[in-house]
């Protein structure tokens, strides 16, 4: 282990570093035990400080919060890998966020890529995604079937969910200049690599590529028009409440690769509004696309 | 500054301080929890509810996001409850590792969206200690982080309070503080280890 990423420790376990690193340093973690009671033992000493921080929540908190659990079965705790890939051996504590092997990003230099059609490109969504991370758990499987239609009444209703097929993507390769790139590249080559993908009544394409063992979604846009004048497109992620978590922006243009930020695992749907400049915290208006991942 | 110089792996000490003022059942609650209990999860929330809660509001600020945030924190204690695993840190640090790596996604993503088009200056950033500590209900535990928080240089204590309680990434740390790049990660770190070390942290 080198000084440089055993000094991300402590950055690593007030979740400090952003997506490469973060990636990085847990490809070192798995294998490096000081460093993990380091990280454990760093994470517990920042968990002190929440108690200058303490605020008792709103009562009616509670009662959601109740009726939230009733709905959703607890995982069964981790057992040996059935497959070796996305659960690592005797990190049961990974539950904690990023905490240990699960949540890693496979090796990002990894040479040759399924190609995809040829002029489309990478958009890194710095800002945004740059977060994207294995948000926390190590549960890598996928519940579904829960209602996502919550909150999507407007779902346009002509779009026919036709999982596209995705073959001629240019490679991309320069990992170590772009961050996002090298992320949406894990995952359009990750074994559990899903497709999921509908084609919008202006002829348009998109197509969410998921891997759940990376716990990311990749969007990839093909004829996408402009947003309308002084609007932009943003990126959400639906999860089994039918709460809607933003997953960015997306960057303007025909031809895109977006990785949306934050952890795609558990997500139900991923969606496409038109929002003002900036983005909102919520979807005000109907979906110009929602692509359900199942 | 070497990184190297200062660590020390924790020591599985005996008495720890922070289990001292907590309610010692709280593995107990998730393991129940873990079986599908309910009501274990309900004392459970009444006995964190508001330790997670507060961080999380302190890294989101907007209470509406807060509470939002903190509903899915414990949707997801609930769903991984199973997954605690006592040989890596207390359930309490468990459950605010979990509340704080979401409360940081969802700033970051919502600050994301706001730079883009205000060309919003994180560098401008009031750096100060937290303003509702008066809120916090267990005074005693705070005076002894306010004590072990005083014991860290300036710059370990800026840098670690802006990354934990404000959740800005090392890199933007460094230059709010003016550091040189890089070198944040090793404050933030040799601050958490001082933390460590004079709150007595075990594992």
């Amino acid at each position: 282990m080198s000084d440089d990423i055993h000094a991300l420790s402590g950055a690593y376990a007030v979740d400090a570093l952003d997506d490469v690193e973060r990636a990085r340093f847990e490809r070192h973690l798995a294998g490096c035990s000081a460093c993990q009671a380091e990280v454990d033992g760093l994470a517990a000493a920042a968990s002190e400080l929440s108690v200058l921080t303490e605020v008792p929540p709103p009562p009616s908190l509670r009662a959601r919060v109740l009726t939230d659990i009733a709905t959703v079965r607890p995982l069964p705790p981790l057992t040996p890998p059935r497959d070796v890939a996305s659960d690592a051996p005797g990190d049961a504590g990974s539950t904690v966020p990023g905490r240990a092997s699960t949540t890693q990003l496979p090796t990002t230099g990894e040479a040759s890529r399924p190609t995809e059609r040829a002029g489309s490109e990478v958009t890194a969504e710095t800002e945004t995604g740059r977060r994207g991370q294995a948000d926390e758990l190590a549960d890598r499987r996928s519940s579904r079937g829960r209602g996502f239609t919550r909150g999507w009444r407007l779902v346009v209703a002509a779009a026919t969910v036709a999982v596209l097929a995705i073959a001629g993507f240019t490679v991309w390769r320069q990992v170590e200049k772009d961050p996002q790139q090298a992320i949406a590249d894990q995952v359009l080559a990750a074994p559990d690599a899903a497709r999921y993908g509908k084609r919008l009544p202006d002829g348009a394409t998109a197509t969410i590529v998921r891997s759940t063992s990376l716990q990311k979604a990749v969007l990839i846009t093909s004829g996408m028009p402009q947003p309308p004048s002084g609007k932009v497109f943003q990126l959400w992620l639906e999860d089994a409440t039918g709460h809607m978590t933003s997953a960015g922006l997306m960057p303007s243009g025909g031809d895109k690769v977006v990785v949306l930020a934050g952890d795609a695992t558990h997500s139900k749907a991923a969606g496409v509004t038109v929002e003002p400049p900036g983005g909102s915290d919520q979807p005000t208006s109907a979906p110009v696309a929602l692509i359900p991942f199942a | 500054m070497d990184p190297m110089s200062r660590i020390s792996v924790v020591p599985s000490g005996d008495d720890s301080p922070e289990g001292a003022g907590r309610p010692p059942q709280l593995e107990q609650l998730l393991r129940r929890a873990a079986t599908g209990d309910e009501t274990a999860f309900a004392d459970l929330y009444d006995a964190v509810a508001a330790r997670l809660f507060g961080l999380v509001r302190r890294v989101v600020r907007d209470p509406a996001q807060s509470e939002e945030v903190t509903q899915e924190v414990f949707l997801e204690i609930w769903r991984h409850s199973a997954r605690f695993d006592p040989g890596k840190g207390g359930a309490m640090s468990w459950m605010l590792t979990i509340a704080h790596r979401k409360a940081v996604d969802r700033v970051r993503a919502a600050e994301a969206a706001r730079a883009r088009d205000e060309g919003y200056g994180a560098s401008n950033q009031d750096v100060t200690h937290d303003s509702t500590a008066e809120s916090a209900v267990e005074r005693l535990d705070a005076e002894r982080v306010h004590r072990a928080l005083e014991t860290l240089t300036p710059v370990q204590r800026q840098a670690l309070e802006l990354a934990y309680l404000s959740g800005y990434t090392h890199t933007e740390v460094a230059t709010m503080l003016d550091l040189p790049l890089g070198t944040a990660k090793t404050r933030i770190r040799d601050g958490l280890i001082r933390l460590r070390d004079t709150l007595g942290v075990t594992l």
